[in-house]
């Protein structure tokens, strides 16, 4: 039982300290796939399912939706019915980079995790959607997936037994809007990545139109994990509501950024300990603490707060991805702004009006804000554009555009009306 | 039976209905871009949002719950929801912007969004003036903008194809044209390029947009962002009047608009009909108003001593087309024609009948391979099965030119064609056989080999019915009007037309545009009356009649019952003589 308070103590899983476990041999020695064939074997695929769902396991991808509880949304299985597993690892909000780390160091417990949730779900086939700019990662991922199938570990009567499963890697064209898991089907599909309007889900309709469960690819790397050690070892890890080993994409002004395994509920400030401080000593002024799209939070805001849902809405902030982004008391918060409102203006796919004209517009004020040649009724009508687009469109791409410029407007409302010409001139009676 | 409530007023549905199409149906006005009642719903113009709310439902029993007053529990959707894409639950409430300041918000809001970057060149936008976006701004939207940026730049007169053009500025991204081709047409020759808000659709790398559907996607274009290049900048829309018409490139009679100023046919639209072309229109049937207001003739000729065709007056024409047929008697040869109305036809039939005279037949036009087997046909003309429901057949060529060559024939009356350049005999063959002919244009080849020429009226310019090849009798009226003065032409020509055309005072009158030419329904009832044949008919509504009551094959398809929408005949009895007409 690891509680986040004892982290010196933690055994990582998720990335071992293990060298080169990217290769096949020395993940079996680890006692990889141990498991896939214990539950191939004696298992039944609703005991799967259940046992994630008793573990407490939430999707790592951002929205923290429980995984086991998605899982069971898919329609009894019936041989005539294709239905895919999705693994989402078009990981491309700004500040979130654990995915990676995962494809990197600990590919064939992804692997694993795919098959082990294929095998809950009864699926032959499961997707691989893979970020197109991590192109060194994609050649690793081929190379070992190779390397599983000629083990016999992946493909037609895998395992020695009757059960047919297939992991097909697909290569993204490295769009933000890719990440959202109905465009990313549409994308995986062969069309232009809009996102689709739910219902219907990807549970009923999903990939090719059949059912489909979609999940982040640290989710899926938790799966193997809790049927090796048991769901009570996962919920006891971390956070109650929100247990688990999770990673900590840390960065920003901070003496040593990187990818952290730790439980979850972990201080925030115990982190930024672990991250060797603020670079030069310096004073933080501000937290994103789940990638690009959360509310950000001030210094003052983060005394006592842990990294798991309920905290941190508390604190008027979001889990999301758990890449954590520290900023110094030099930042200037207009000019951090400045570049998530371009990012979101860039990377808006352009289906809805609200967030295709909203993100620009934003940006554009922005970014006359940061110029010097802002109005404070700019301020205002940020926030009124923030209104307009909340809530108003098919994904939830505008309300991740909009959460940062709400927030960060409100929360350093001082930093930006300085930079604003002001709504009076002196001396003008 | 299930109901909902939208704006406090209870309507009852059945099935599973869409919001927004129910409310449509029901004459609530919802604004709304992206959504087309034949195409998939994207919901992505977020200009249809209402708020709704569904009655509270006790999850142990199952029983809706009640207010102490008795009215159900009600809980609101916690985002608005979009009413195209939201299917109707019995016992919902919903507000659209008339009774939930939420709601008019977001359209304002909505709005505002579309009109940022939309160029607002609206005087001299051929939209303007039916644009979806410009109606719903005055109505729904925002007054002025807050808007201080320059707005994006893209591009502008764009050839998407040979038939239409992109301003890409213009498009606020509804994706309803490459829906449209992918969907409907199949063509995909459209797709939606760029991101976010520099987003346009455009033809993939290589690829024109040449399908012979193309110009659906302008009337699709709820903005000015696609635009027709044939009437591009020829005319403002609220100096237009439209008059319902059926297209006659083919033998699918798709129902369509036609669109005139000063006299002049400048555009066809396609007319909503579920029972014929649903929406759309081939480019086929809108390109062909040309013929309406080129090359047409000046008034009737009669081909003088000299050899050539000389002007007439109305009534020596007459005189001289009744000599003809006195003088060749029962060895007249009469032409019937597809492009003719059904009425007409049947006059032609009423006087051969009385001459004794045989009619030869209708001229085909067929066009092998053209068809595809949805709104082009491989015949090009629109009225060839109503010639086959009054007993006629095509005319064998080779018949008709060995009775040429036997001197069998005596004179030829040639109806609304052209058998000269239909390759039914050539000038030669024809010899000194005197022919009668209606026509249409100066290009009519059998012009030259006609004794006495009298300008027909065309679909555009006519009452009449015209017989579709799935047997759907519909009616054509005037859009244009004629030189003569014709009450029933002008009864029919409707109100649109008087006000903005009727009289020499709009100052872009020109009596030039007024084409010297009668229908066949009058042209031919003055022929018999020179030759002491009494066909007068009291108007093309009496023939429909009386032809419905006389024919079995045209059994109800009178006037009142077609209406604008036409109406199917039932299944003709194969080869009914002309006898029995």
């Amino acid at each position: 039982m690891t509680k986040a308070g004892d982290w010196q103590s933690y055994q990582r899983v998720l990335l071992p300290p293990v060298r080169n476990l990217h290769h096949l041999d020395a993940y079996r020695a680890q006692g990889g796939y141990d498991i896939l064939r214990t539950i191939f074997n004696d298992w039944k695929p609703e005991d799967v399912t259940q046992c994630v769902k008793k573990s407490g396991l939430r999707g790592r991808g951002g929205a923290g939706f429980p995984t086991g509880l998605k899982w069971s949304f898919m329609p009894p299985a019936n041989p005539a019915v294709p239905r895919f597993l999705c693994c989402n690892a078009d990981e491309s909000e700004p500040g979130t980079f654990k995915d990676r780390q995962l494809m990197e160091f600990n590919p064939h417990l992804i692997f694993e995790g795919i098959l082990i949730a294929c095998f809950a779900m009864s699926m032959k086939a499961c997707y691989l959607y893979v970020r197109g700019e991590f192109s060194s990662w994609i050649t690793l991922l081929e190379r070992e997936l190779a390397c599983a199938y000629d083990a016999n570990l992946v493909g037609t009567g895998m395992l020695g037994t009757n059960v047919n499963m297939d992991i097909i890697l697909h290569k993204g064209a490295g769009a933000y809007i890719c990440g959202e898991e109905t465009s990313l089907m549409e994308s995986l599909e062969g069309k232009r990545a809009y996102p689709r309007i739910k219902p219907p889900f990807p549970a009923q309709q999903g990939i090719w139109g059949y059912p489909t469960t979609i999940n982040n690819v640290e989710t899926l790397a938790c799966v193997p994990l809790i049927l090796d050690r048991g769901a009570d070892w996962f919920a006891g890890v971390g956070a109650q509501t929100h247990p688990g080993p999770i990673l900590y994409g840390i960065s920003g002004h901070v003496n040593r950024p990187g990818v952290y395994e730790y439980p979850t509920g972990m201080l925030i400030t115990d982190l930024l300990e672990i991250a060797g401080s603020m670079r030069g000593g310096k004073k933080l002024k501000a937290l994103v603490p789940g990638g690009a799209s959360v509310p950000v939070l001030r210094a003052d805001m983060i005394e006592g707060v842990t990294m798991d849902v309920e905290s941190l809405r508390a604190a008027g902030s979001m889990m999301g991805t758990a890449g954590m982004l520290f900023l110094d008391e030099d930042t200037d918060m207009v000019a951090f702004l400045r570049r998530v409102a371009r990012f979101y203006h860039h990377e808006s796919c352009g289906q809805c009006t609200p967030c295709r004209e909203g993100t620009g517009w934003m940006e554009n004020l922005i970014t006359r804000i940061d110029d010097g040649e802002g109005n404070l009724r700019d301020l205002d009508l940020l926030l009124d554009l923030c209104d307009q687009m909340e809530g108003r469109t098919v994904c939830a791409l505008a309300d991740a555009a909009a959460w940062p410029v709400r927030n960060t407007i409100k929360r350093f409302r001082n930093d930006f009306e300085k930079r604003c010409r002001p709504a009076v001139w002196a001396g003008v009676a | 039976m299930p109901h909902v409530i939208i704006d406090g007023h209870i309507y009852e549905f059945e099935g599973k209905p869409g919001l927004l199409q129910f409310c449509l149906d029901h004459g609530i006005e919802l604004p709304h871009f992206c959504y087309h009642p034949s195409m998939s719903v994207p919901a992505n113009c977020r200009q249809c949002l209402v708020d709704v709310g569904a009655p509270v439902r006790d999850r142990a029993s199952g029983e809706i719950q009640t207010h102490e007053d008795g009215n159900p529990v009600i809980r609101y959707f916690p985002k608005l929801q979009t009413s195209c894409s939201h299917v109707i639950a019995d016992g919902q409430v919903v507000h659209t912007a008339r009774t939930s300041k939420k709601v008019a918000r977001a359209q304002q809001d909505t709005l505002e969004f579309l009109l940022i970057n939309h160029p607002l060149d609206c005087p001299i936008c051929d939209q303007a003036g039916h644009c979806p976006l410009q109606i719903q701004a005055y109505k729904y939207g925002p007054e002025g903008s807050r808007f201080e940026f320059q707005k994006v730049h893209k591009p502008k007169k764009v050839k998407l194809g040979p038939r239409v053009v992109l301003d890409a500025e213009r498009c606020i991204n509804c994706t309803r044209c490459t829906r449209f081709t992918d969907e409907i047409s199949k063509s995909h020759q459209l797709t939606i390029i760029e991101r976010s808000v520099k987003n346009y659709p455009i033809t993939p790398p290589g690829v024109t947009f040449d399908e012979p559907y193309s110009m659906n996607v302008i009337d699709l274009c709820p903005v000015g962002a696609l635009t027709s290049a044939d009437f591009r900048f020829q005319a403002r829309i609220w100096e237009l009047a439209s008059a319902p018409s059926i297209a006659p490139a083919n033998a699918k009679g798709s129902n369509c608009y036609l669109w005139t100023r000063d006299n002049l046919v400048l555009r066809i639209t396609p007319r909503h009909n579920p029972n014929v072309n649903e929406y759309w229109l081939p480019d086929e049937d809108r390109l062909v108003y040309h013929r309406f207001n080129a090359n047409r003739p000046l008034g009737p000729q009669v081909r003088g001593a000299g050899g050539t065709l000389c002007e007439a007056t109305w009534d020596d024409a007459f005189r001289a087309a009744a000599d003809v047929l006195a003088k060749a008697g029962e060895r007249t040869v009469f032409i019937a024609s597809a492009f003719a109305t059904v009425e007409d036809n049947w006059l032609l039939l009423q006087l051969a009948q009385s001459l004794g005279a045989e009619i030869a037949g209708y001229i085909e036009h067929i066009e092998p391979g053209h068809g595809d087997g949805w709104l082009r046909t491989d015949d090009r003309t629109p009225n060839s099965e109503g010639c086959r429901r009054l007993g006629l057949m095509p005319v064998d060529a080779v018949v008709l030119r060995a009775r040429l060559a036997a001197g069998a024939i005596g004179a030829l009356y040639v109806l609304e064609d052209d058998p000269i350049a239909a390759g039914l005999c050539s000038v030669e063959d024809l010899g000194d056989v005197p022919v009668v002919l209606h026509y249409y244009n100066t290009t009519n080849e059998t012009l030259h080999a006609a004794q006495v020429v009298l300008p027909a009226a065309m679909v555009a310019e006519t009452i009449g019915t015209f017989v579709n090849e799935d047997g759907h009798a519909q009616r054509v009226v005037p859009a244009k009007a004629i030189r003569d003065t014709n009450r029933t032409l002008m009864m029919q020509m409707g109100l649109s037309r008087a006000d903005r055309h009727g009289t020499p005072f709009d100052r872009w009158h020109n009596e030039a545009h007024y084409v010297n030419c009668k229908p066949s329904w009058e042209l031919l009832p003055e022929v018999a009356r020179r030759l002491g044949v009494d066909l007068q008919h009291g108007g093309p509504r009496r023939i429909m009649r009386k032809i419905s009551e006389k024919l079995p094959a045209f059994e109800g398809a009178t006037y009142e019952v077609m209406g604008l929408q036409g109406v199917l005949l039932p299944e003709r009895v194969a080869e009914e003589a002309p006898e029995n007409a």
